[in-house]
């Protein structure tokens, strides 16, 4: 990338400066422009900068799989993708799933439920068939995304693609916040383990929603641009981050209103947390390189 | 009850001044302890103040300053103070900076009672060498004090009595003795300037030249300056008793005077001289005052009794007998001396004229031997202690007599015992031996001295009784020896107050004896010894019984060493501490052992004077008077008062004498300590000497052994010359012939040498020949070689020599021949040469045509060959393009597939609504076909198509053989028999699977021939309808289109023989299993090269291809008949290849034909 000569031969040391993700942007546009897409190099990159708002989505979609790495074929995927929702949406308005006052996140909890064959019949639907998880992260994607179609495929990828990659190392996810907490902090992960306070940590909220309706959408674009790109760490970081940040008020804390405290996080200070999380994650697993 | 009231004062003054130290209190403890002091004149009270320490004695002196003030507390504040110097303590170098120095000097200067002032100047003398460098300041004063008291004499302005002015004039002399000693020059300066005058002429005639005559020069005179005698350094090197013995040293009077090395000879000689003399008043103050005294007490006694020879004079015996305690110590020069003395004394008494009692007692014979005895080693002291004993004890008994018997004797005697001079003891021996003569004498008279002997029988009524006193008689008086005061005085110097020999020999021997004389008066006056008078004789019989008993001190068995070991010195030196420890052991043992003959004379006195008070309180005044008148003498209270204050300055002269006798015996010890050292060093020395002797017996010894040794070597060195010298000519006859042996050798190894010399050049000849010997055989053999071949060459020479001739022969017959040959031969051989020529170019330009015809080969070759690395180029990069696009087709797939899915979803959701919807309607029909079809909910969704093929895309089938076991169920629940649809569906499924790639097979074509579009625009044009029409049934299912496809494959192949597209989905299925064969070997080859081949031949020749197209179409219309007949289809599919390679090779060689 570097002898590439369209780019700036001061990019090389924006990143030593302190100026981040100047580069960044036309770095992706040459990774975009290639035709059948380097989804293996987006991941990359997507791991290693943050990605800029506006090619989010298109690299999200991609790297979901929700549209193929030839863009030619973009056109007619996306109108596939189109048809299929239609159809999905049309048969569960034909069998009353939803109606017109459905709320959308409501409807795309049905129609992945449909589609993954998890549907019972209407009179059978009861309260347990609300995945909560979907919901929030539907409820989170539909914030970042307008568009329904691109919505729903977004969050069923997404939710997807994390329980097929991620599945298994989610309940993993406890230990090795308390290992880097021991590192980072060990008087930290002393007095919460004295309190109690380890065990009632929202570790659901955290890592199965991915922390969907915890943080505001702006920084949960970032976190998520992380477990898009095939890291469900960064998840570990953020939690860990976020009990760093509110250490002192956690010190003092009993574990109920610590599980309180932590499932509604002040909105206000979450980005500079994220910056930092990402950071830490970084020293701790390294700056993911390219594969080539 | 006073005097326990006293002592319980005294007690707490004691645990006051000694655990409460603080200042305040003390100053006030100490002042009045002060007082009672000086109301009382308690010995405690004494004893305590003069052992007062550091931190009081600004309180004590201050005190006695402010007493010194009053008039009337003088004289006892000069006693206490005089105590307290004697006592020396440490801080007395401290007064000379209190005012009680000057309130004692303005005292002297200005008091008149002449005791005050004696007691004063003793006190005054005494303190001098303790505070030398006092002198500075008060020089003069002192100096003063002397002029006045010297004065004293002459002009008596006090009017005291004759008495008063011999003690005055006996301390003057001590005074200016002192300060002669301490400071000469400026006291001489002093007397010159002083007695220049006119008014003191007669003093100094009358009293102080006297004096001047009684000392020597003083050597400070000569060396030293009036400054440098009061330089404080002077006398920092001094001890007290230095000070005092230098002051002596320069005395010429023995009184004074110390008998000390270098001027030991010249006062003796004095002394002799002096008492050889007839006692002169003017000869020493000391004599002279003894025998004023004498004669004022024989005076007295005269006057009082009346009955004492005048002339006797106890005193003056006294004087004169006592030898000086130092001399006793000396050696034995001195001890003659004294012996002398003794003599003089003895003989001296009997010339007086006075028949004392004493002097004819029978013992009194005997002293000079015995004086002799005394100094003699102490074993043989030993020998003469059993009487000794009894001397001692019948002496004391005889005291004791005395004592109970007559205060006025006590009186005497005690204050004969103040009057001894340092000679204490010998004092004391000569006193009770007087008294003991006396004794007798005065038993007579005090029968007529009726109210003293009264009181005495009063007071001594009991112990007459006793059994001690009765048996006091039955000790002789003769008993009284010379021994026993040669005893006395060897005590007396020892200060130990017991002699030698007692002490060593039977401490406890004379305790029972001596104790009872103790109580008697202890027990009637002395408050210390209050003893009940019964009790201590018991004890005395009990220690008497006990005595002869084992007490015993032990004999130390290593003193007879010391005798031999130690000079005299030494042995008296230890004899002293002997006695000392045994004192010290007494001391410990009782009370009542522990006084000392000094302590015993001081309560002797002290009783005496009390006794004397209460007597004369208790005498009733008419008698008194008629006493003191019926003995003559003057008004009895002055004459008693004179007499008391007579005592008193006795007992001070006498403290005063005793404290310098206890300077001298410091000095004496320290001397001794030094004899002992030097002693000592003396037997180092000697010892050494013997060492040294040793050693020289030894060096001799050694010597002579050396000399035996230096023979003896010498000796054996004259062996070891002959022996040398033989050797020597042996070996220079060895190296003679060693010599000649050696030049022989020499001449033969020369001879040697030479043969070997000629044997190397015999030898180099000999090789020398050898080698011409080779060298010829070598040429031998090379002219061998070159003769066979001279030999050789000659036969060949001859050889050809003679061919030679024979050719010769023959050329010239050949030239008579060819001259008779003719030129016919000529035009042949022309036509020949032209026609070989012209052959030859034929053959040439035929070469040029083939080798042209090869270059244009070889052009054609390249250029084949480009074209195929080209078409390989172009087949790789379409083979890229068929990889992209598979994956974009793929891309594109999945996502159909997705929506596939979800159709399927969506169409199962639906069934099973549509079949709830039907359990609804049907509800009579029972309830277990819902519960069947629920049970069968996840799976359901091959029944409904087989109702509603038609309603349904053809497609639909597609999904179909993946469930064919559900669909037999399905067909069993439902029952509708269709049962000609699964078998079907089931040739359709391979055709469906496989068409996949004819689909790609277009798309590749399709390439293919835009890459070739320049060379047939229309065959594209064709292609490009195809494809428009293609589109179209992709919309309706991709089924469809695959199938389609799959149709328009062959059909555009064959050129332009289009089947309907939409023909139906039912028609087709029979026609196109046939086409996939075909594509279907190439990816089992690994090329897709087959299709390019024929659409290029095709495109190139169309008459040759239609030949293969028709050739290739029968094959494949053959095919798919054996296929469908045989139900295989992979036989076609493995026949075909090889025909088309050939095709292949075909179209090559045509391609090559064509170039």
């Amino acid at each position: 990338m570097a002898e590439d000569p369209q780019r700036n031969f001061r990019s090389a040391y924006y990143e030593k400066v302190g100026f981040r993700g100047v580069e960044e942007k036309k770095s992706l546009e040459i990774l975009l422009k290639d035709n059948p897409l380097d989804l293996e190099k987006l991941s990359t990159f997507s791991q290693r900068f943050p990605l800029p708002s506006m090619y989010r989505l298109h690299v999200w979609k991609v790297l979901l799989g929700i549209l193929p790495p030839h863009c030619d074929s973009h056109c007619l995927v996306t109108r596939y993708r189109a048809e299929q929702y239609e159809d999905v949406r049309d048969a569960l308005t034909a069998m009353r799933f939803a109606g017109g006052a459905t709320p959308t996140t409501d409807l795309h909890l049905r129609m992945f439920q449909l589609e993954n064959r998890q549907l019972r019949r209407r009179r059978e639907l009861t309260a347990e068939d609300v995945d909560e998880d979907f919901l929030a992260i539907s409820r989170s994607m539909e914030e970042i995304v307008d568009d329904p179609v691109d919505c729903y495929w977004l969050v069923k990828c997404f939710v997807s693609q994390f329980h097929n990659k991620f599945g298994d190392s989610i309940p993993h996810l406890p230990k090795s916040l308390e290992h880097f907490l021991s590192q980072e902090d060990p008087r930290l992960l002393a007095q919460l383990r004295a309190s109690g306070c380890l065990a009632a940590l929202p570790y659901s909220v955290w890592f199965k929603r991915c922390f969907a309706g915890c943080l505001p959408e702006t920084s949960l674009q970032r976190i998520w641009d992380k477990v898009i790109s095939g890291s469900c760490k960064i998840l570990v970081f953020v939690a860990m981050e976020i009990l760093l940040s509110y250490k002192i008020k956690l010190m003092g804390m009993k574990p109920e209103g610590a599980a309180d405290f932590l499932s509604n996080i002040p909105q206000d200070n979450t980005d500079a947390m994220v910056t930092k999380a990402i950071d830490l994650w970084h020293k701790h697993c390294g700056t993911p390189m390219h594969s080539v | 009850m006073v005097v326990v009231a006293n002592w319980v004062l005294c007690l707490f003054f004691v645990m006051n001044l000694y655990s409460n130290p603080i200042a305040e209190r003390g100053s006030v403890l100490l002042n009045g302890l002060v007082d009672y002091f000086l109301e009382t004149n308690s010995a405690q009270a004494l004893h305590i103040l003069s052992s007062v320490r550091e931190p009081h004695d600004k309180h004590l002196l201050d005190k006695m300053n402010e007493c010194m003030s009053k008039p009337g507390c003088r004289l006892p504040t000069l006693t206490l103070l005089g105590h307290v110097v004697r006592k020396q303590p440490s801080w007395i170098h401290k007064m000379a900076r209190y005012p009680l120095l000057v309130s004692l000097l303005k005292c002297l200067k200005t008091d008149t009672d002449v005791v005050v002032l004696i007691t004063g100047v003793l006190v005054l003398i005494s303190l001098l060498p303790m505070i030398p460098q006092a002198g500075k300041q008060h020089l003069y004063e002192f100096f003063d004090i002397f002029g006045r008291l010297a004065s004293w004499n002459m002009k008596n302005p006090g009017h005291v009595s004759e008495v008063y002015l011999i003690h005055l004039h006996a301390s003057v002399y001590s005074l200016f003795h002192r300060l002669y000693g301490m400071y000469p020059c400026n006291f001489v300066s002093y007397l010159r300037s002083h007695y220049s005058m006119k008014e003191n002429m007669e003093t100094f005639e009358e009293v102080v030249k006297p004096m001047l005559e009684h000392v020597r020069i003083h050597p400070e005179l000569v060396t030293g300056t009036k400054d440098h005698e009061l330089d404080p350094t002077r006398w920092k090197r001094f001890e007290i008793h230095d000070i005092v013995i230098e002051c002596a040293k320069v005395s010429l009077d023995p009184k004074e005077a110390s008998c000390e090395e270098g001027y030991a000879t010249m006062p003796e000689h004095f002394c002799a001289q002096l008492h050889l003399r007839p006692p002169d008043s003017a000869a020493s103050p000391y004599t002279d005052l003894h025998s004023s005294y004498g004669l004022y007490s024989s005076c007295e006694y005269n006057s009082t009794c009346g009955m004492k020879d005048p002339l006797w004079s106890p005193s003056s015996l006294c004087g004169m007998a006592t030898p000086p305690s130092s001399r006793g110590m000396s050696p034995n020069p001195e001890l003659s001396q004294s012996a002398s003395h003794l003599q003089n004394r003895l003989q001296n008494t009997p010339v007086g004229g006075k028949g004392t009692p004493s002097s004819s007692t029978p013992a009194a014979s005997s002293p000079p031997p015995s004086l002799s005895d005394e100094f003699p080693p102490i074993s043989l002291s030993q020998t003469a202690s059993p009487p000794c004993k009894v001397t001692y004890s019948s002496s004391y008994n005889s005291r004791s007599v005395n004592f109970t018997e007559n205060v006025d004797i006590i009186l005497y005697c005690s204050s004969h015992a103040c009057f001894m001079d340092s000679l204490l003891s010998a004092a004391i021996t000569e006193e009770l031996q007087k008294l003991t003569a006396e004794q007798r004498d005065q038993v007579a008279l005090c029968e007529f001295d009726s109210p003293f002997y009264r009181t005495t029988e009063t007071l001594t009524g009991a112990q007459d009784q006793k059994p001690f006193l009765s048996q006091d008689p039955c000790h002789p008086h003769e008993a009284v020896s010379t021994p026993e005061r040669v005893e006395w005085c060897g005590g007396g110097s020892t200060r130990c107050g017991y002699s030698r020999g007692l002490s060593q020999e039977q401490p406890w021997s004379f305790q029972p004896v001596f104790t009872p004389i103790e109580t008697p008066g202890g027990g009637s006056h002395i408050p210390p010894f209050q003893q009940s008078p019964v009790a201590p004789d018991d004890e005395a019989v009990k220690l008497g019984l006990l005595s002869p008993s084992p007490c015993q001190p032990p004999h130390l068995p290593y003193e007879a060493l010391f005798d031999l070991a130690l000079p005299r010195a030494a042995t008296l030196f230890i004899s002293k501490k002997t006695s000392e420890l045994e004192v010290e052991e007494r001391e410990v043992e009782g009370v009542s052992v522990s006084a000392s003959p000094l302590e015993v004379l001081d309560q002797l006195v002290q009783q005496g004077s009390d006794v004397h008070d209460k007597l004369l309180k208790r005498l009733p005044l008419p008698s008194k008077s008629a006493d003191w008148t019926h003995f003559g003498g003057s008004a009895p209270l002055d004459e008693l008062q004179t007499l008391r204050s007579q005592l008193f300055l006795l007992q001070s002269q006498l403290l005063f004498e005793r404290h310098k006798r206890e300077q001298h015996a410091v000095r004496n010890r320290r001397l001794l300590r030094r004899i002992i050292n030097a002693t000592a060093l003396e037997e180092q020395n000697n010892a050494m000497k013997d060492q040294l002797n040793l050693l020289n017996v030894e060096m001799l010894s050694l010597r002579e052994s050396l000399v035996v040794e230096q023979q003896r070597s010498r000796q054996l060195w004259d062996d070891r010359e002959t022996l040398v010298t033989r050797l020597h000519s042996q070996v220079r006859q060895l190296q003679q012939g060693r010599d000649d042996y050696y030049t022989k050798n020499q001449e033969l190894q020369g001879k040697l040498q030479e043969c070997q010399k000629r044997m190397g050049e015999m030898e180099a000849e000999l090789q020398k020949a050898n080698s011409k010997v080779c060298h010829t055989g070598h040429l031998l053999n090379q002219l061998t070689v070159k003769l066979s071949s001279s030999e050789n060459t000659q036969q060949q020479m001859s050889f050809l020599h003679r061919q030679l001739l024979l050719l010769g022969e023959a050329h010239r017959l050949c030239m008579q021949e060819l001259q008779h040959t003719g030129p016919e031969s000529g035009k042949e051989l022309e036509m020949l040469r032209v026609s070989s020529r012209r052959e030859s170019e034929r053959l040439k330009q035929s070469l040029l045509s083939q080798a042209q015809k090869l270059e244009v080969a070889q052009q054609r070759v390249a250029e084949l060959e480009a074209q195929l690395s080209k078409k390989e180029h172009l087949i790789a990069e379409q083979k890229k393009f068929l990889e992209d696009v598979k994956l974009q087709a793929k891309g594109e797939l999945s996502a159909c597939e997705s929506r596939y899915q979800a159709q399927r979803r969506i169409t199962q959701a639906l069934q099973s609504e549509l079949l709830q919807l039907y359990a609804h309607m049907s509800v009579p029909d029972g309830p277990a076909q819902p519960a069947s079809r629920e049970g069968l909910d996840p799976t359901p969704s091959h029944s409904p198509p087989n109702g509603n093929a038609s309603t349904l895309s053809p497609g639909q089938p597609k999904g179909k053989p993946s469930s064919s076991c559900p669909s037999s169920k399905a067909n069993s629940i439902n029952g509708s028999g269709d049962g000609s649809l699964p078998p079907d569906t089931n040739p359709t499924c391979p055709a469906l699977t496989v068409g996949s790639y004819p689909s790609a097979r277009s798309f590749l074509g399709m390439r293919a021939r835009e890459l070739f579009r320049n060379k047939s625009e229309s065959q594209c044009n064709e292609f490009e309808e195809d494809r428009c029409a293609s589109p179209t049934p992709r919309l309706t299912s991709l089924s469809q289109t695959l199938k389609n496809e799959l149709c328009l494959e062959p059909a555009s192949r064959v050129g332009g023989v289009k089947p309907a597209p939409t023909s139906g989905p039912a028609t087709p299925p029979p026609p196109p299993p046939p086409p996939p064969p075909p594509p279907t070997p190439p990816p089992s080859s690994g090329t897709s090269t087959p299709p390019p081949p024929a659409q290029v031949s095709a495109l190139l020749s169309p008459a040759k291809e239609a030949q293969a197209s028709t050739k290739q179409r029968v094959s494949t219309r053959e095919t798919p008949v054996r296929g469908t007949g045989g139900g295989h289809k992979k036989v076609p599919a493995t026949q075909v290849p090889p025909r088309q390679q050939q095709l292949r090779i075909m179209d090559y060689n045509e391609a090559q034909a064509e170039s």
